[in-house]
């Protein structure tokens, strides 16, 4: 990451031609009007950034620049590129972005035309990441997906073709009944369509979405737990014998150079700026974020004040666990002598005996000071995240 | 309230009591006498008003009993003093029904119309009987459309054999009768003989506990009298009060002067805790003592013994304190310290029976707001050693090495089952799956059977009621009084998690029992353990040797598919609120069981 390891910022765009039942995002379907008002807060709310780019709350503001952007949703590539661009133009002028910033944009399958591809790719995008979750008619039938296999193929090949450094598409297994089968093969499509990342997410049913009352209701089961430990191994190790190998629980990249540079830096506590609702923002040991709903997001907007729903002060303690919950998602693991605090060496030896333990039992490896979970630990990487004990650490804020 | 401050002449005082069987509306009855006897106000008058614990009123059930002083004006125009001695209806109680018994001379036995005589009614005539008491049988509930009159006239006489058409007739939910039956209570009871120049005898066959005046005894004075001033010696502790004050109990203590040969009342005499005294000790005067304590002491001695811990052990001190306080007015109940590995710091308790420990189990939750453990009931064994020596053993984790042990026995009861005859089948197997004893039954009427057996009480506290209640499709009832002890071959079952016993899982059962016991707890935990990153052995051990096993698979899928777009708060506050389930959960050989899988397993039928 050596090369980009400044702030990230982070632009949500709620909007989706139609709201997949699994989804607990912040999204809406509404018409051409609310962009309309989106893009006018939107300015709204980087206008009242102060001089550094970050909102007043935060004392010391980073000095490096932002050196990834990245716009997701929802669907940003809804927005008519002259949108895109004007957000561009104003973030920069507000911002410290660095001249070759890292962009991002996620996008509908079906948005991407060779000419909108061409279009985004000459306007700095590197990364396009194309929400296609499944290569099967049923798959995407359930998930209430609107494209079909056809147009995600057609989608890839038109992003490859207008020459993304990095080509990502996103899949979701472990959908009720399906079959190691099944999902194998969803993988070798998904392989042959040439992308270079890949995020495979297992199906989370959320409550308050129309899968979580379908399950409420009794009429859709969660696949057993057994099933989904062998299709998150099958995924695991099927990809990196493709070529493909992970480096987080649900993220896959062809080489080193196709790894998010822009979710990492949320998994290391790097400084974030999210804008739009719902955004989450993080620099010198706070977190703060808007409003999930547009509305609330857009009123203070409107009376000139930042659309802030909470900020969190993080304690010692809170940054380590952290620390150590996003680590161990990683195939990385946590380097403990660079925890937050120092407080990495007193850790390893308060928790030689469940270190012992995980090496013991295959869930992990021991690198001098690097816990490296192996892919039977990353699969119960929650469960090995609480067998730390933290238990001396002081929660004061740093 | 105004008292009447004249002692009542021993003529114009009726002692008695209500025997029912459970639900033919005893309570129901003492409120309409209370009620037309004005000693209540009609606005205030809250139905089963006898029945003071809110458990007794929520089951209509009399668990402690209640004492009531009626002042009645009869139809030949004199006024007569009528102590409504309340007894409790429930087994367990037994001790408390007795004392009662003594203090009355008359009893009015309660007969439901429709439901005719019923076994507890023979069981507590046959007890009224013992004390000498006259009965007048009252049959109640004949507003119903299913009264039978004439068949219960027809059980009275025959079952209870009294003559039938003494019985009173009545429905104290109408409020039919019920001056019939005050006027048999004056006309066909006998008033108390005593003498009250003759040496101070008085019988305490209650004790409340007052928050302000201590100790509040219910007495009822055989000879002699009682004042206060008055110097008094408990015979049996051989302990030494003053009396501060005496009275009668309408509902409310209402002062007098003195109580007197033949009356009930109060004493109160700066007595700290029920502890000091003994229900069933005799009062006397102490410069000038009775030679003999009136019959009737016997000490409560708890059967069931189970351990009590706080569901948090930060609760522990609260507990003390709800115990030392729940023992101030309940002075059948034991408790001494006691300790778990898995559960830390607890109570060892002793209760009179199963309904006992519900109640105190009950009353610790709602009075005291304390959420609990309890450790799978278990009763007291007697064992005798190799050295000869014999101890007796109520707690697994006390049980002695089995090389030691010569010889076991355990407590049996006669329990006594009525039900409709078509379950004569179905109930018989069930007492001999538990290791019932000489089973029979007759007929109490056409389509009415009594069954009885001998049954270990350890395998009545598992289980028993629960399956009597299903084959029965609840038409069973049961009652018990306590036998005898008899030899056993007893074994203490473990329950071992990854290697590790459970302590507070142990049990003590007889070796016949110990595998489909040690069965069911392996598969009761195996349901509620949750998977974790090792498979967990679970097993039910005797000693070295393992008798039943079940096994919980690791957990291999755990973890948050998507962890991004920078709400990182949310699943940290996810992970510490588990952090703190887990710091919650017992942990045994490493495993972590959470409380629910302990009250899974020892939740007993009792405890629902």
């Amino acid at each position: 990451m050596s090369d980009f390891d400044g702030p990230g910022l982070y632009i949500h765009v709620p909007f989706c031609t139609h709201i997949c039942p699994y989804c607990d995002f912040s999204v809406l379907t509404g018409d051409r009007s609310w962009q309309t008002r989106y893009l006018q807060h939107l300015s709204l709310e980087i206008e009242l950034l102060t001089e550094s780019g970050w909102p007043e709350l935060v004392r010391e503001p980073p000095s490096e620049a932002f050196d990834t952007i990245y716009f997701g949703g929802g669907t940003p590539s809804m927005l008519p590129p002259g949108n895109l661009e004007s957000i561009l133009e104003a973030v920069r002028a507000k911002m410290h972005v660095r001249e070759n910033a890292w962009l991002f944009l996620e996008a509908n399958p079906e948005d991407v035309t060779l000419k909108a591809a061409t279009t985004w790719r000459q306007m700095g995008f590197r990364t396009i990441s194309l929400g296609v979750q499944s290569f099967a008619e049923d798959n995407l039938a359930f998930l209430g997906r609107q494209h079909s296999p056809r147009a995600a193929r057609r989608g890839l090949d038109n992003a490859l073709a207008a020459g993304f450094d990095t080509v990502a598409m996103d899949l979701i297994y472990g959908i009720p009944d399906q079959s190691p089968r099944a999902w194998q093969s969803d993988l070798d499509e998904a392989l042959a369509a040439g992308p270079h990342h890949l995020s495979c997410y297992q199906l989370t049913v959320h409550p308050r979405t129309p899968f979580g009352f379908r399950q409420l209701r009794g009429e859709m089961m969660e696949m057993d737990n057994d099933d989904q430990a062998e299709l998150f191994m099958l995924t695991h190790r099927h990809l990196a014998a493709g070529g493909m190998p992970g480096y987080e629980v649900s993220n896959f990249a062809a080489g080193p150079q196709h790894r998010s540079l822009h979710n990492q830096k949320y998994w290391s506590h790097s400084p974030y700026l999210g804008l739009g609702p719902s955004a989450h923002s993080f620099a010198r040991g706070r977190r703060w974020w808007n409003p999930r709903k547009i509305k609330a997001w857009m009123a203070p907007l409107d009376a000139g004040r930042p659309p802030l729903e909470s900020v969190e002060e993080l304690g010692l303690e809170s940054l380590v666990l952290e620390s150590l919950m996003l680590g161990l998602r990683t195939y990385d693991g946590v380097d403990f002598d660079n925890l937050p605090g120092g407080l990495g060496p007193a850790l390893w030896r308060d928790n030689r005996a469940t270190i012992d333990e995980l090496v013991k039992r295959g869930l992990a490896t021991v690198d001098r000071s690097r816990l490296r979970p192996t892919l039977a630990g990353l699969a119960i990487a929650d469960t090995v995240a609480r067998s730390l004990d933290l238990g001396g650490l002081r929660n004061e804020p740093t | 309230m105004v008292a009447d401050r004249g002692t009542p002449s021993v003529d114009s005082i009726r002692n008695f009591c209500i025997i029912a069987h459970i639900d033919h509306g005893k309570s129901t009855l003492a409120d309409r006498l209370i009620q037309s006897c004005g000693a209540v106000e009609d606005r205030e008058f809250r139905d089963q008003i006898l029945d003071s614990m809110d458990i007794e009123r929520e089951r209509g059930i009399t668990i402690k009993s209640n004492t009531v002083t009626l002042l009645y004006e009869a139809q030949d125009g004199n006024r007569y003093t009528l102590n409504l001695i309340d007894t409790p209806g429930h087994v367990d109680f037994s001790h408390e029904v007795r004392r009662s018994l003594m203090s009355c001379e008359g009893a009015l036995l309660l007969v439901d119309a429709s439901q005719g005589v019923e076994a507890q009614t023979v069981a507590n005539l046959y007890l009224a009987l013992e004390y000498d008491l006259e009965l007048v049988p009252v049959i109640n509930k004949i507003d119903l459309p299913s009264a039978d009159i004439e068949r219960a006239r027809e059980e009275i006489s025959e079952d209870l054999g009294l003559d039938p058409y003494e019985a009173v007739l009545c429905s104290a939910k109408q409020g039919i009768g019920i001056e019939d039956v005050l006027e048999a209570v004056v006309h066909k009871l006998p008033p108390p003989i005593g003498d009250p120049e003759a040496k101070l005898q008085a019988l305490i066959f209650d004790a409340q506990y007052d928050p302000y005046r201590g100790v509040v005894m219910i007495c009822r004075v055989k000879d002699g009298r009682l004042r206060p001033g008055q110097r008094i010696r408990l015979m049996h502790s051989d302990k030494e009060f003053e009396v501060e004050e005496v009275g009668q109990l309408q509902l409310r203590r209402v002062k007098t002067d003195e109580l007197s040969a033949g009356a009930v009342g109060y004493v109160i005499a700066g007595i700290k805790t029920v502890r000091d005294i003994a229900i069933g000790d005799t009062i006397t005067e102490a410069r000038h003592p009775a030679e003999e304590p009136l019959p009737g002491y016997k000490e409560a001695k708890p059967v069931v013994f189970s351990s009590i811990y706080p569901m948090s052990t930060d609760d522990y001190e609260d507990l003390t304190t709800a115990l030392d306080k729940l023992a101030l007015n309940d002075a059948a109940l034991t408790y001494e310290k006691d300790s778990s590995v898995a559960l830390g710091f607890g109570f060892r308790c002793g209760f009179l029976g199963l309904l006992h420990l519900d109640v105190v189990q009950e009353r610790l939750k709602r009075e005291y707001g304390l959420s609990l453990i309890l450790s799978a009931p278990s009763v007291r064994y007697e064992i005798t050693l190799q050295s000869g020596e014999e101890i007796a053993v109520d707690n697994p984790t006390l049980y002695p090495d089995p090389s030691q042990i010569q010889s076991a026995t355990e407590p049996y009861i006669k329990a006594s089952i009525m039900m409709p005859e078509r379950y004569i089948g179905v109930v018989m197997e069930l007492c001999r799956e538990k290791r019932g004893l000489n089973t029979t039954f007759n007929y109490l009427s056409v389509g009415r059977v009594e069954l009885t057996s001998e049954l270990p009480l350890a395998e009545v506290l598992f289980d028993f009621y629960d399956k009597l209640k299903t084959v029965t499709q609840g038409y069973g009832s049961f009652d018990y009084e306590m036998l005898d002890y008899r030899p056993t071959d007893l074994v203490k079952v473990d329950i071992l998690v990854n290697g590790e016993p459970v302590d507070a899982l142990s049990q003590l059962v007889h070796r016949d029992m110990s595998r489909a016991r040690a069965l069911r707890y392996c598969e009761r935990l195996e349901e509620t353990i949750p998977r974790q990153q090792f498979k967990i052995a679970i097993q039910g051990a005797i000693g070295g040797q393992i008798i039943a096993r079940s096994t919980i698979n690791a957990y291999r899928k755990d973890v948050t598919a998507k962890c991004y777009g920078g709400d990182i708060t949310r699943k940290r506050k996810l992970l510490e609120k588990q952090r703190e389930g887990k710091k919650r959960m017992k942990v045994v050989g490493a495993v972590e069981i959470p409380q629910s899988a302990f009250m899974a397993v020892l939740t007993s039928d009792t405890q629902k």
